[in-house]
């Protein structure tokens, strides 16, 4: 089952790495760099969450979330660096 | 309360090349204690280059070193390295003069960079635009690694030797009796332990003053962003001397193109993100690479350069506190040492004396006597 369309990482692949000791949500992404593409984590860090608080038996409120980082959405270089305001 | 032969504080590549370095030569119980996650400090957050190009001895021999054993580890551990160097690029006269002097220095002590013209420039980075004027100093045996694969090699190889690797647990204070260190107070309870490395980044300074040790190191702020992955473009890591803050720009071995240009160079622990950090890197960028218009940026992050006065690390004992071991403020280039550090702390540890020497220089009381290391080119 895959869990993260972008980076092809497998239910099985989560498992494994937290049998290996990855108990948290931000070395499970730099593990398998799980929601480290264009997504940015939209789709597989909730389903993370849950899988990773099932097999720790916490709450999925209490594994946080990884840290935002902008621009939050895939955005254009050319946006990015405000070439309108030069070029206008 | 549990019993070690060596405690690391700290879960980066500092502390896990040294951890490893120690089990692989029989030094017996080695517990490594990370206050987040392993690699959350500095490495993961760093540009992937590794070069020996520097402008100082202690770098130039410490990174060579290095560098021989990035390619054995690599093999060894099986995470990517490739050595596709680095580029340095100078549109000014003065610039130029100054990488002629850099490349002469360079290969008086067995590193063979060179100064390119404009075509061996676009032979190398074809997909970059450049004037005839522009030259280079390259330098062929650099490269880059990828710091996610390296930290959780290096993690399963030291458990494999047996060391204990313990994250989400803080070293809260160093204990000692009779000027010998004693062992570690964690926030899961006492480390019993002859040896400690405090290889902590930043967190260092706080650590060593729990001795009465003061360690000067301050953190200053860069920034990254990540584009989305693309083919194999170009392999050097490329820094643009005379653009504004010094713009690199490197394809990591995923593929993403990772670029940085410095915004300050004021100390400081904000970890917000300066809204010119963006526009400041992608303008000197898309000058460079006009096709980058259309290609999507992923992420930007901030990260830490944790200097000393003469931007080298603090290597070894700290002297009044026997058994203590510092490994800190790399000053921006703590992933690149990290293979060499292992080596130095670990035969400082167990031989008395740092192979390669020359570590010997780099000693915290340095400060004290006034005979600091200087070096010109902090970047990348």
């Amino acid at each position: 089952m895959i869990i993260c369309r972008c980076e092809d990482v497998t239910l099985e692949d989560v498992e494994r790495a937290i049998e290996e000791g990855c108990r948290d949500l931000e070395s499970l992404r730099k593990r398998l760099r799980i929601g480290m593409g264009p997504c940015q984590g939209r789709t597989c860090i909730p389903i993370l969450i849950r899988i990773l608080a099932r097999k720790l038996g916490v709450k999925p409120q209490d594994l946080g979330y990884p840290a935002p980082r902008p621009p939050l959405t895939p955005t254009r270089c050319s946006v990015l660096r405000g070439e309108h305001d030069e070029e206008g | 309360m549990k019993k070690a032969d060596a405690v690391v504080i700290g879960g980066g590549v500092s502390g896990l090349f040294t951890a490893l370095e120690l089990a692989k030569r029989g030094a017996g119980k080695v517990v490594v204690v990370e206050e987040g996650y392993l690699g959350c400090g500095s490495t993961l957050r760093c540009a992937t280059g590794i070069r020996a190009s520097f402008t100082s001895v202690e770098h130039v021999e410490l990174m060579k070193r290095s560098i021989q054993l990035w390619k054995e580890y690599s093999k060894a551990l099986g995470f990517r390295y490739r050595q596709g160097g680095y580029l340095w690029l100078a549109s000014e006269p003065e610039t130029v003069e100054l990488f002629r002097e850099l490349s002469k220095f360079h290969n008086s002590l067995g590193v063979p960079t060179r100064i390119i013209d404009a075509d061996e420039i676009k032979e190398l980075v074809p997909c970059m635009s450049v004037d005839r004027e522009v030259k280079g100093l390259f330098d062929p045996i650099a490269g880059k690694a990828d710091p996610f694969g390296v930290v959780y090699a290096l993690a399963r190889e030291c458990r494999r030797l047996g060391v204990e690797i313990h994250d989400h647990t803080k070293a809260l204070r160093l204990a000692a009796k009779d000027s010998k260190v004693v062992g570690v107070e964690t926030s899961k309870g006492f480390i019993e332990a002859p040896v400690a490395v405090v290889a902590a980044g930043y967190g260092t300074r706080e650590l060593l003053k729990t001795v009465g040790v003061d360690v000067p190191l301050e953190p200053v702020p860069h920034y990254a962003l990540i584009t989305e992955r693309l083919g194999r473009a170009f392999d050097p890591l490329v820094i643009d001397w005379d653009a504004p803050g010094v713009p690199y720009i490197v394809q990591t071995l995923e593929g993403n193109l990772l670029m940085g240009a410095g915004v300050t160079e004021e100390p400081s622990t904000d970890t917000s993100l300066p809204r010119e950090f963006l526009f400041l890197a992608l303008r000197s960028w898309s000058k460079r690479f006009p096709w980058l218009s259309c290609v999507n940026v992923l992420r930007s992050w901030p990260g830490f350069y944790v200097c000393t006065p003469d931007k080298h690390p603090i290597y070894g004992p700290v002297g009044s506190v026997e058994g203590v071991y510092v490994a800190a403020g790399y000053s921006g280039h703590g992933f690149m040492m990290g293979p060499v550090t292992g080596e130095v702390i670990a035969s400082w540890i167990l031989d008395g004396k740092p192979e390669p020497r020359i570590a010997e220089r780099l000693t915290i009381d340095r400060f004290e006597k006034g005979e600091l290391v200087r070096e010109k080119a902090i970047v990348g």
